[in-house]
């Protein structure tokens, strides 16, 4: 199946502080992508570059075919890249329903905003029962369902989500995990960077680690040796380094 | 109780304070001068509370407007009306100029528009040939008279501006429930946040700088009329924004009704009450005032009568049970 998403040797960094030195990674249709990999290695970066947040300084991304290189943020969300950010980044002094609103945003989700409102209520009932509290006063779980329900009111082609399990009980980190596993099952491309392997293995279809601002495994999930992918995640690899 | 508060407004406005204060000239110009300023922190309070920037260059955008409505009216013979529509959109376009400054946030935002507005001041200064200088511009034309009712006379006067100010309320509060007025109040939680769910927050925020620079020129016009002279110093001084400001924190400039209460309150019982007791220097008792407010209820006056009402509400009904 062709790729939704595209990053062909994708240079990048803040400033003088390169981080991506070259990523290439495709984005398959339908599927969950898990990418893995140890801290400052540059996830966080690569989704920040496909969304336009930081600029690439080389090489490219497309989507559906096209090239959306250093696109403007708000074109890839109008466009369908729903990125929902680490830390979750909700407006912490706006109603629950109101950051949900917020997410309708984009012109072409205003017309259907009911729709996509009962629905991510029905994905997430607890966002309704809280639905006039301030987002502040939610804890870190539903936070992130919050932001999760924001995201999906935008009404994603392909959805990154940054460390959905930053923070969490472990508990909630297998809900919000069923709950992506089940969003992948109802047909939606996700892209889902964790650091916790175990746990993202699991749900996911494909794994890239990075490490070091490059790709150094790439494997469908099935196939993984964790042993295998702990060596490489930990950098105890260098007897046979290529 | 939602649907009796606008009828009740305008009744008030309307009927009941023309009637209450027509003859009595002093307090009819005192209002009328308080409105003005209430416009001003309207104004002013669409660009803080949604643009979440606090602008200390709002005199620009009124001397502006004053200056184009009357030399429109002067030199091109506009009648005033239409004058005063089209100096609000002289004073919207002259904020694309400031807009530069909108890459800054916080103080450093307020600080170089204050150096627009100042720049602005100057050029308004030394374009004598257009100006007429610091010499200022003398018989502006007055308000036309429509269906019997002198608008450039004292109680006229107030009719144009209540209307003003009540439509500006209207309008801002439809700005504030539409798509762009929610991403606006998303924007000052976090601005890399709304980018995430596509605003284009760089847009928005510049439109609600045209927008609030539209009012404010529009209530510099309506000024230019009402007082039929202008120089440079008075249009464009710095107390336009300062009051404005004042006035719109002390009455909560995150509410819709906030900032012309605010501008009510103070600027009237300074004038009527702090003035008498001090003549010299009675902003100082402002001044003491506001410090109060910032610190007892920050949100500003309406929220706190919003509060106290809603506790003596409590209070009678477990009284009652």
């Amino acid at each position: 199946m062709a790729n939704l998403l595209d990053v062909q040797s994708v240079r990048a960094g803040y400033g003088s502080i390169n981080v991506l030195w070259d990523m290439t990674l495709g984005i398959p249709e339908g599927k969950l992508t898990c990418i893995l990999g140890p801290n400052g290695g540059g996830k966080t970066t690569l989704l920040r570059t496909i969304m336009g947040l930081i600029p690439a300084s080389a090489g490219n991304v497309s989507f559906e075919g096209r090239d959306c290189t250093n696109e403007k943020t708000w074109n890839m969300v109008s466009q369908g890249v729903v990125m929902i950010p680490e830390g979750r980044m909700i407006f912490r002094d706006m109603t629950v329903e109101d950051n949900l609103l917020v997410g309708a945003f984009p012109k072409k989700c205003r017309a259907r905003y009911k729709q996509n409102l009962d629905m991510a209520y029905q994905m997430f009932p607890r966002l309704k029962e809280r639905r006039d509290q301030l987002a502040s006063s939610l804890s870190g779980g539903e936070a992130q369902m919050l932001a999760m329900g924001r995201g999906l009111m935008e009404e994603p082609k392909v959805i990154l989500v940054d460390e959905p399990s930053l923070g969490l009980a472990p508990v909630i980190v297998d809900e919000v995990m069923g709950i992506l596993d089940n969003l992948r099952n109802q047909g939606r491309t996700i892209v889902l960077v964790e650091q916790n392997t175990n746990k993202a293995l699991a749900i996911a279809d494909h794994v890239h680690l990075v490490r070091g601002g490059k790709v150094v495994l790439s494997q469908d999930a099935d196939q993984v040796d964790l042993a295998h992918l702990h060596d490489l995640y930990f950098a105890r690899d260098h007897q046979n380094a290529s | 109780m939602n649907k009796l508060k606008i009828p009740a407004v305008l009744v008030l406005a309307y009927l009941v304070l023309p009637l209450a204060v027509n003859g009595n000239d002093y307090v009819v110009s005192l209002i009328v001068a308080a409105l003005t300023i209430g416009g001003i922190a309207l104004a002013w309070s669409m660009l803080g509370n949604l643009g979440g920037m606090v602008s200390f260059g709002h005199a620009a955008f009124f001397g502006i407007g004053s200056y184009a409505s009357a030399l429109l009216t002067i030199k091109a013979g506009w009648p005033v009306l239409v004058s005063m529509l089209f100096a609000g959109l002289v004073a919207a376009a002259s904020s694309i100029a400031t807009m530069p400054a909108l890459r800054l946030r916080g103080p450093y935002f307020a600080l170089s528009i204050l150096a627009y507005a100042e720049i602005f001041r100057i050029i308004a200064t030394e374009w004598k040939g257009l100006t007429g200088g610091a010499a200022g511009i003398l018989s502006i034309p007055r308000l036309p008279e429509i269906m019997g009712i002198d608008l450039g006379g004292k109680i006229g006067g107030y009719f144009v501006v209540v209307t003003l100010v009540i439509a500006m309320v209207g309008i801002y509060a439809v700005i504030r429930r539409s798509p762009q007025g929610l991403a606006l109040k998303a924007m000052h939680d976090s601005e890399d946040a709304t980018r995430v769910v596509g605003v284009n927050a760089t847009m928005l925020k510049a439109l609600m700088l045209v927008v609030s620079a539209f009012f404010a020129g529009l209530m510099g016009a309506f000024n230019a009329h009402y007082i039929n002279f202008l120089e440079p110093d008075y249009a464009f001084s710095g107390s336009w924004t300062t009051l404005a400001i004042v006035a719109a924190i002390f009455g909560g400039y995150r509410t819709l009704w906030g900032p012309l209460i605010g501008a009510l309150v103070v600027y009237l019982v300074d004038q009527l009450v702090f003035k008498a007791i001090l003549p010299q220097g009675h902003q100082i008792i402002l001044g003491a005032l506001l410090g109060a407010m910032v610190l007892f209820s920050p949100t500003g006056l309406t929220p706190l009568i919003a509060k106290l009402t809603r506790l003596q509400r409590k209070e009678t009904a477990n009284a009652a049970h």
